[in-house]
Formats: C-alpha cells, sequence, structure tokens
C-alpha cells in the first residue's frame, strides 16, 4: 500500500515538475499563433520522451550507468567530448532562461527590483539544493508545479471550440505559413524532448540503485509521468488558442503566460498560475543545474550524487555552483528569459542526436543489455524517433532564420 | 570503440554546428539591432506588434479595472508591456524607410508612443479602477488603429 502510495506521490510531483519554461513558453506562443492545429505534435512529443527516458531508465537500471557513461563508453573519448559540449551548452542557456524566469515570476508576485531577485533567486536555489534532501526537493517543487492545473481550468473557461481542438489532435496543415508552422513544431517537439531531463532521470536512477527488478516502475513512471505532463502541454496551448489567437496578441512574457489564467479566473488564476510557473521553472532550473554536473562528472569519472554531501562530491557540488553562478550573471546582462528560452530549446533539438542515438544503440545491444536489450515495439518507436530526431535537427537552424526566430 | 556510422556523424557534425551557430549569431545580432530599412512587409509586422501590446494592455486593463489583477501584477505587467512599445516607438522614429510609406511608419510610430504611454498610465496607478478603465478604451483604440495599419 505504502508502495502505491509512493508510486502515486512521485507521478504527482513527474506530473507538475513536467512544464518547464520551454513548454510553457512554445506551447502557448504556438496557440496563441496558430490555434489548435499543433496538439498532435505535443502527442508526438510526449511519445517521444517517453521512449527515450524508458530507454535511458532500463539501460541505467541494468548496467547500472548513466546516459554520459553510456555515450562515453560507445562512442569514445572525441565524439564523447563533442557531446558533452553540446550538451553543456544548451544546459547552461536553458538553466540561464529559467533562473531569469524565476526572477519574472517573483517579480510579478511582488514587484521588487528584476536584477535583485536574479541574485536573490539565485541564492535560495543554492541553499535549497546545498541543504534540502532530493526527495523532498522533488516533493517540493513537484507539488508546487502542480498549481499549474489552473491553466487546464482556465482552458475550460474559455469555451474553447471543442471541436477543433479534437481536429488538432489530427495532423494536419491548415496555413499559408508553412515554414513558421514548422519552426512551431520544431520548437515543440524539443520543448517536450528535453534532453537535459533524460539525463536528471537516468542519473537518478543509478543514485536510486535501480535494478531489473524496478524495470517495472521506469515503464510506469515514463508513461504515466510524462504522458500526464503531457497533458498540462494541452492546456497551454489551448490557452493560447482560445484567448490570445483571436485577439492577435503574441504572449512575448512570462506575464503574458500567467494572463492566460488571469483573464477567465480573476486574481485567483493568477495567482496560482505565478506560484505554478515558479515552482515548476525553479524545480527545472535545479534539474538543469543537476544534470549539467552530473554530465561532466559522468564524462570525467569525478564522483557524483546529489544524495552525496558535498564533502563526498567536491567536484560535482563545484561544476554546479559554478554553472548556477554562471547563469546568473548571463541573466544579469539583461537578455531575455523568453527568447533565450526559445534559442535554447532549438539547440536542444539540435544537440538531440548526440545523446538519442548512443542510447538507442545501447539499449538495443543484446551483449550489453541481455534479456533487456529493446523489444520490438522499443526498437519500432526508437528507430522512428530517430528518424524524427535526426529530421528535426537538421531542419531546426535554418527553419529558426528563414523565420526570424518565429516571428514570420 | 564505437561504430563507424557513429564515427562519421561525429566528424561532421562539428562542422555544421559551427557553421549553424556562426549563421545564428549573425541572425541575432541584427535583429537585436532591430536595424535595417522599414519595407512595407516590416511595417505590418510592426504595426501587428503595436496592436498585440495594446491588445493584451488592454485585457489587462480590463481585469485591473475589475479588480481581477494583483498590484505587483499590473504594475509589472503594463510596465513589461511599456517598455516594448517604447522601444518599437524609438526603433520607428530613427530608422530609414522604404520610399512612400513614410508617413505610415510615423504614424506607427506615433502609436506606439500612445501606447507606451496609456501602459506607463496604468504602470503607475495599478489600482486604480478609474484610470484603468480609460486605459482600458484608449487602448482599445489605439488596438484598432495599429490593426488598420497592419492590413
Amino acid at each position: 500500500m505504502n508502495k502505491i502510495f509512493g508510486v502515486a506521490l512521485g507521478i504527482l510531483a513527474a506530473i507538475g515538475g513536467f512544464v518547464d519554461i520551454g513548454d510553457l513558453v512554445f506551447n502557448v506562443a504556438a496557440g496563441a499563433t496558430f490555434g489548435y492545429q499543433l496538439l498532435w505534435v505535443v502527442v508526438i512529443g510526449v511519445v517521444g520522451i517517453i521512449t527515450y527516458s524508458e530507454m535511458c531508465g532500463r539501460v541505467s537500471a541494468v548496467s547500472q550507468k548513466a546516459v554520459f557513461d553510456a555515450v562515453r563508453e560507445r562512442v569514445g573519448f572525441k565524439a564523447g567530448l563533442i557531446t558533452l559540449i553540446a550538451a553543456e551548452i544548451v544546459n547552461a542557456m536553458t538553466l540561464t532562461a529559467e533562473i531569469g524566469g524565476v526572477a519574472i515570476c517573483l517579480q510579478l508576485l511582488s514587484g521588487l527590483p528584476y536584477r535583485l531577485l536574479i541574485v536573490l533567486a539565485a541564492i535560495v536555489l543554492a541553499i535549497v539544493v546545498w541543504i534540502v534532501n532530493f526527495d523532498w526537493i522533488e516533493r517540493i517543487f513537484g507539488y508546487g508545479g502542480l498549481c499549474l492545473l489552473v491553466f487546464a481550468v482556465a482552458a475550460v473557461k474559455l469555451h474553447p471550440d471543442w471541436g477543433a481542438v479534437g481536429h488538432g489532435f489530427v495532423p494536419h496543415v491548415d496555413t499559408g505559413n508553412k515554414l513558421l508552422y514548422g519552426y512551431f513544431a520544431i520548437g515543440l517537439l524539443g520543448a517536450a524532448m528535453t534532453p537535459y531531463e533524460v539525463y536528471f532521470y537516468s542519473s537518478g536512477a543509478v543514485e536510486e540503485g535501480w535494478t531489473v527488478k524496478d524495470l517495472g516502475l521506469n515503464r510506469l513512471n515514463a508513461i504515466v509521468g510524462y504522458g500526464l505532463g503531457g497533458f498540462l502541454s494541452f492546456a497551454l496551448m489551448i490557452v493560447g488558442g482560445a484567448l490570445f489567437l483571436g485577439k492577435g496578441i503574441d504572449p512575448a512574457t512570462l506575464g503574458s503566460i500567467a494572463m492566460g489564467a488571469e483573464v477567465p479566473l480573476g486574481q485567483i488564476g493568477l495567482l496560482l498560475a505565478l506560484i505554478g510557473i515558479l515552482f515548476a521553472v525553479a524545480g527545472a532550473s535545479i534539474d538543469t543545474l543537476f544534470s549539467g554536473a552530473y554530465d561532466l562528472a559522468q564524462f570525467c569519472g569525478f564522483e557524483w550524487g546529489r544524495h552525496k554531501s558535498p564533502a563526498g562530491a567536491p567536484r560535482f557540488t563545484l561544476t554546479w555552483i559554478v554553472l548556477l553562478i554562471l547563469a546568473m550573471l548571463a541573466v544579469m546582462t539583461g537578455v531575455d528569459a523568453v527568447k533565450l528560452t526559445e534559442f535554447a530549446v532549438i539547440f536542444s533539438v539540435v544537440a538531440l542526436p548526440l545523446t538519442y542515438l548512443p542510447i538507442l544503440l545501447v539499449a538495443n545491444d543484446k551483449a550489453y543489455m541481455g534479456n533487456y536489450a529493446n523489444g520490438r515495439l522499443a526498437n519500432v518507436l526508437g528507430i522512428l524517433y530517430l528518424v524524427i530526431i535526426m529530421i528535426v535537427a537538421l531542419t531546426a537552424i535554418p527553419l529558426m532564420l528563414l523565420t526570424n526566430l518565429g516571428q514570420g | 570503440m564505437g561504430s563507424p556510422r557513429i564515427k562519421r556523424f561525429h566528424q561532421h557534425h562539428p562542422q555544421a554546428v559551427t557553421r549553424c551557430l556562426a549563421a545564428v549569431c549573425a541572425a541575432a545580432l541584427l535583429a537585436g539591432c532591430n536595424g535595417g530599412t522599414v519595407d512595407q512587409h516590416a511595417l505590418k509586422q510592426d504595426a501587428g506588434t503595436i496592436a498585440s501590446l495594446a491588445t493584451e494592455g488592454e485585457l489587462l486593463a480590463n481585469d485591473v479595472s475589475k479588480g481581477a489583477s494583483t498590484t505587483y501584477f499590473a504594475r509589472v505587467q503594463s510596465d513589461n508591456l511599456r517598455k516594448q512599445a517604447a522601444n518599437l516607438a524609438d526603433a520607428l522614429g530613427s530608422r530609414q524607410t522604404s520610399a512612400g510609406i513614410e508617413p505610415k511608419v510615423r504614424k506607427a510610430g506615433k502609436l506606439a508612443g500612445q501606447v507606451a504611454g496609456q501602459l506607463a498610465r496604468l504602470h503607475h496607478h495599478p489600482v486604480n479602477r478609474t484610470v484603468a478603465k480609460s486605459v482600458q478604451h484608449r487602448l482599445s483604440d489605439l488596438s484598432d488603429e495599429a490593426d488598420k495599419l497592419a492590413k
């Protein structure tokens, strides 16, 4: 009974922790630009992240190796180093955008100066990571992120055309601007299949000491956690379509996204939206922070672990501290968190094959994985997504340039 | 150590990434400078942005007038929108213009300035419902004007 309760709590935290700043920005902007037409892309993205994280979790449970262990072992030092650099650049961009996002939310809640809040956000995150037990970090930010469910209520209250919403789940292109449509499709896929989430997930599996006995839990976590988390993405896009599209509003700030709950639900909707965004983005920044430290430590063979004391894993600790300081300094330059998010998502898509391909190869390697190598379904999905990811990675930058960062 | 396919992939990828990074940086610089001549297409886009900012401000002002927002949110968000409108007004006032559309560009710049002005009123009076109602009506008119310009 306790185990079922634990799994349920974990899933709730996963739902609340699914949405990050990339999901917020791209889902609402896609809704505001194309209505519900791109809902089908979210489904593809969610199935993609389920496929990817299930493979990573399985590889970790069977081999006790996280993503960057497997990458270095499979592709060697040079290629692995390129992958590491690409992953760290994307991580740093994402972290910077997230710290900025946390500061913006705090400012919208408190009215205090933005730069002061950037420093405050970084200090509070560092203290939380330093002193709070990780299980509690996961719960606090995951449950806080559940406030984002207010967007589901807002979506219903905005009375969208449910027929059009249903039609959105069927792939179709109903616009003259196919390049912009393509750009948003890629952004949505990138936002759903954020690599840092997978690095974090697989490292967690190693740290929790998963074995083959935990493969059922791995599957359940991946399918239910990410699947239900995707529900929030639908809600965000529906809000974007129902509220902003008809009025011709381009929601270019996090405050605009929060207005998606304020307009239909008033003050309480606004506060829940801001608290939900704050917890979701702050939780994601902790995941990203750890992810950056995990990647480097696993690649270089340092001691690592979020459950270890700073003295037990000094280089790991130093890495996340340096990453946090760099991100804080980058936000202080005045970079636009929302624009940076778009860059981070697009670059994450470009870098995605670098880690996806080695993991697919390892998960498919019977000599390595034994009876737990990819089955038929995992293989079909794995290869299908490899094709999708390659196409998306190759077209992401050209589309970003051709659409002037999605401005049309 | 690794399959030939992976090795080939990693041999080719860094150059592609470098080229793409350079292209993106150049594009970002251009976009960041808000430079170049304002042509018909740019005018339409900028007018659309002005209409978007005005409409979003109108929604916010409406919520303030109903007591459906919070003081800090209204103050900060109206200022965020104001800064965007003011930047656009500055850019439209200083950039070169294609022949024949200069009056429209100047009008767009003026509209952006007026939108910024209304948003500044909301920023300074985030709990005053009377001011919010007046700002809402004015922004609605400005949004309509910007929409006409965008067509």
